[in-house]
């Protein structure tokens, strides 16, 4: 239990400076039940089913979400990105950015209340040691306690646990930068890149560390989103509040007893929402910047209402705006602002990816010489086309340039490109000295496949040549 | 290393640990935003054939990110320097 439990209300804001510098008292944050529980539960177990999950299913022979950092090439969901399409990236985080303000705007920190990967793998790690230590009592008791046997035997008990899961957390991270099935394979056989394993040791450290010892000293002092989310919050966002009208005065009561004959209201001081917060504050002294929105408050606290034969919701999920009792408006203007952002960067996106050329060529003009005359009497520039197939299939490319009478490419010009490959092609472009009209001009090289693909490219280039008399 | 400082008002004992966090945290996540623009641009194959290495891209992810960390976490440990209050020093100068 926290330091806070002894604290009078009044004292918060004098001691909010203390609270930011204090030294860290170790919660024992006791386990709770309820819908809520249910939902941080199932979001619990979806998140991180995805995460040890995703990294081991392939599709058609490839691993559906693979950032191959050693090819520079990202594989998801059949689609192949490079360095190029980081453009997309960025429309994707935009996007992230503004669903995580209009989620806020709209019901307060849900992100860090059940998606956040602090909270999940916080979530996953008390339950090991729950089921290791005991519950909250037994834990505290077990700190306290002699340093016996007893007490080296469960701890590290509890560590190696952890540890297995670090390793394994670690493991399945690098196995989104490495094929999982060929670092489960090098794994086996003690074949393990260097790289490979600092990364896992690195993760898997980060993990225990952060999951097991920080906890909710990661929320608190290391998180930004912590520290703006005020901006985003306003009188119609969905809060967990205490309601202080209904609650206070607070105090102890027989049960049975009509809280309005002893002049007190529904807040029996069980201080239960305190010993089960997993950021070891009192809900009941309004917004503070430590909630994550975890709703394990309202959980037990419904749990004694129902036993004390109140009404739920002495703790419950409000507005400002509905505590004060007035209306609640959800589409108020900050929100037409976030969805019109959001659908229009999606619209741009999607737009892109249908309409994006899994094609890339790059047209560099050889430097050695401006331009040669041949034994026809053509003049001639040289070019190195650095072909890229961004396509899941090989493709056989031709390439013709147009853009002055008579060019040709020597020869004529094809390469055959693996899927993911780049191709380095020499090009000689000819061009007969009379349609030639200025020093530099304008030519377009043309990259087309007849494999029904459709794809295609038109890239623009300079030929240079002698300027006619 | 940050450590604990000197002072010893009641606000200015933040703990080591606390110290430490703020100097290795921010730095680590502009580091890895550094390192992701930084390798979108450059293959640090090619970096290293410039610099006369034979790095693998792995190598050379891993050692650009500590690179990066570690001029980053020089500049948050300056910040936190030069954030200690320093008043005490000046008045006994101009005295």
């Amino acid at each position: 239990m926290s330091s806070n439990e002894n604290k009078p209300a009044s004292a918060q804001d004098a001691a909010l400076e203390d609270e930011l510098y204090k030294k860290r008292e170790k919660l024992y944050v006791r386990e709770v039940h309820g819908i809520w529980a249910k939902m941080r539960n199932l979001a619990m177990f979806s998140l991180l089913g995805l995460y040890y999950g995703l990294a081991w299913i392939n599709w058609n022979g490839q691993q559906i979400v693979l950032f191959d950092l050693p090819a520079r090439q990202f594989h998801i969901f059949g689609f192949t990105f490079w360095p190029q399409d980081f453009i997309y990236l960025s429309a994707l985080l935009i996007i992230a950015a503004l669903a995580l303000f209009m989620f806020t705007a709209l019901a307060g920190r849900l992100w860090c209340g059940y998606a956040c990967p602090q909270t999940v793998w916080t979530e996953i790690y008390m339950w090991m040691e729950r089921l290791v230590e005991g519950d909250s009592r037994k834990r505290k008791k077990l700190d306290n306690g002699p340093r016996d046997f007893n007490f080296y035997r469960i701890k590290t008990s509890k560590h190696l646990v952890w540890l297995v899961f670090s390793l394994w957390t670690g493991f399945t991270f690098v196995g989104y930068f490495t094929p999982i099935r060929e670092l489960a394979e090098s794994l086996v056989t003690f074949n393990l890149g260097p790289w490979e394993t600092f990364w896992i040791l690195f993760y898997g450290f980060a993990t225990h560390g952060n999951a097991g010892f920080m906890r909710e000293q990661v929320c608190i002092y290391m998180c930004p989103y912590a520290r703006f989310q005020s901006a985003m919050i306003d009188r119609n966002t969905l809060m967990i509040s205490y309601d202080p009208k209904r609650g206070e005065p607070r105090g102890t009561r027989k049960k049975g007893v009509d809280p309005k004959s002893v002049g007190k209201g529904d807040c029996i001081d069980c201080s239960l929402c305190v010993q089960v917060c997993p950021t070891g504050i009192d809900i009941r002294n309004g917004l503070q910047y430590q909630c994550i929105g975890c709703a394990a408050c309202i959980d037990v606290c419904d749990e004694v209402m129902d036993k004390m034969g109140y009404e739920r919701g002495l703790i419950k999920y409000t507005t400002e705006n509905a505590l004060e009792g007035q209306k609640t408006k959800i589409m108020r203007p900050r929100m037409f602002v976030y969805i019109g952002i959001i659908s229009i960067v999606s619209l741009m996106l999607f737009y892109a990816l249908l309409t994006r050329v899994p094609l890339e060529v790059d047209i560099i003009r050889d430097r050695s010489a401006l331009f040669t005359e041949n034994r026809q009497g053509l003049i001639e520039n040289v070019y190195n086309l650095k072909v890229i197939n961004m396509d899941k299939d090989d493709h056989l490319y031709t390439i013709t340039v147009d853009g002055l009478d008579g060019i040709e490419v020597k020869g004529g010009a094809s390469v055959e490109v693996s899927t993911g490959e780049v191709a380095d092609l020499p090009l000689r472009v000819q061009v007969p000295p009379g349609s030639i009209k200025a020093r530099s001009n304008e030519i377009y090289f043309n990259i087309t496949t007849n494999d029904g693909s459709g794809i295609e490219l038109r890239e623009p280039a300079r030929f240079l040549g002698p300027v006619q008399r | 290393m940050p450590t604990q400082p000197a002072t010893s008002s009641q606000s200015d004992q933040i703990p080591a640990i606390q110290n430490l966090i703020s100097v290795l945290w921010p730095s680590f996540l502009t580091a890895a935003a550094a390192t992701i623009v930084f390798f979108t641009l450059f293959d640090p194959v090619q970096l290293g054939r410039l610099l006369g290495l034979e790095l693998s891209r792995m190598a050379g992810y891993t050692g650009g990110f500590f690179a990066f960390w570690f001029l980053t976490s020089i500049s948050c440990a300056l910040t936190c320097y030069f954030r200690r209050p320093c008043h005490r020093v000046s008045s006994v100068d101009r005295e």
